[in-house]
């Protein structure tokens, strides 16, 4: 899958390189940014209170 | 063949990099985030009690009840000598997940800052910065020291932490149960998770208030070095 990515990216190798490590810190960003905090509080780590809440 | 073998182990590496991103979001991420919040929280805090005088907000006798606490916004600052010098959270009223994100939570419902009642607080043990990381140090005679801008709150600890279930909402109720208080008073309750990075118990302290002194009376004696 990342081969294909890599095929269908423009430009010659650094070109190539650049877009890659773009496109890297923007899945980064989404996860951290969106993904992450969405999923966090399903983990027990927020549970600090007695009354369930 | 090959490519299905290929794509498989892509799958995992790309698996693998997401748990190991994960981990480091939980662990140092959200430390981050709080301790800016925090900060936030309590700049926000100062700016409010800046901008009226205390002698305002305090000379004068108010014929209401005091304004009760906005949901989510900070009404105090707590100050735990024992959990270290540099040791201060703002307090938001409820302990809903975000709120608790950005700083301690007072439980809705119990009773407010040096009022006939429990005021009870709940604060994370791991993540968002660790507030409770050093809960288990806390022992009797500790000080919880509280301000809400025009008084000081001295509150002294007299259990050492208790392990409970998270069902038990008795630990919160004006006379705690298990606290060993048999009288109504004005007591402080804490709790955050047990074990540390588990949710199956939870750790209380209770304290009760031990002086309070105007703001402009200087720091209480705890909070001096």
């Amino acid at each position: 899958m990342y081969g294909w990515i890599w095929r269908h990216l423009p430009g010659n190798a650094w070109i190539k390189a650049l877009t890659s490590v773009v496109l890297v810190l923007a899945v980064v960003y989404v996860l951290f940014q969106y993904v992450f905090p969405w999923a966090e509080p399903l983990l027990p780590f927020n549970d600090v209170t007695v009354n369930g809440q | 063949m090959r490519v299905v073998a290929r794509t498989l182990s892509e799958l995992c590496i790309t698996v693998g990099a997401l748990i190991v991103l994960f981990v480091v979001y939980v662990l140092f991420w959200t430390g981050v985030k709080a301790d800016s919040a925090m900060h936030h929280q309590i700049d926000d805090l100062r700016d409010q009690w800046a901008k009226s005088p205390v002698a305002s907000r305090v000379a004068r006798p108010s014929p209401h009840r005091p304004a009760p606490y906005k949901d989510g916004k900070p009404f105090a600052v707590m100050y735990i000598p024992r959990l270290g010098f540099t040791w201060n959270k703002p307090v938001l009223q409820n302990t809903k997940v975000p709120t608790l994100q950005k700083g301690l939570g007072h439980y809705a419902g119990t009773a407010r800052l040096g009022q006939v009642g429990n005021f009870a607080v709940a604060g994370h043990r791991r993540t968002y910065g660790d507030p409770f990381k050093d809960f288990p140090k806390l022992r009797p005679g500790d000080a919880v020291v509280l301000t809400d801008g025009t008084t000081w709150f001295t509150y002294l600890i007299d259990t050492k932490p208790y392990k409970t279930v998270p069902t038990d909402i008795g630990v919160i109720d004006p006379v705690p149960r298990e606290s060993g208080f048999t009288e109504p008073g004005r007591y402080l309750t804490l709790t955050t998770c047990s074990p540390e990075w588990g949710h199956s118990h939870r750790l209380v302290v209770w304290g009760h208030l031990d002086a309070t002194q105007p703001v402009d009376a200087g720091k209480p004696k705890a909070l001096r070095r």
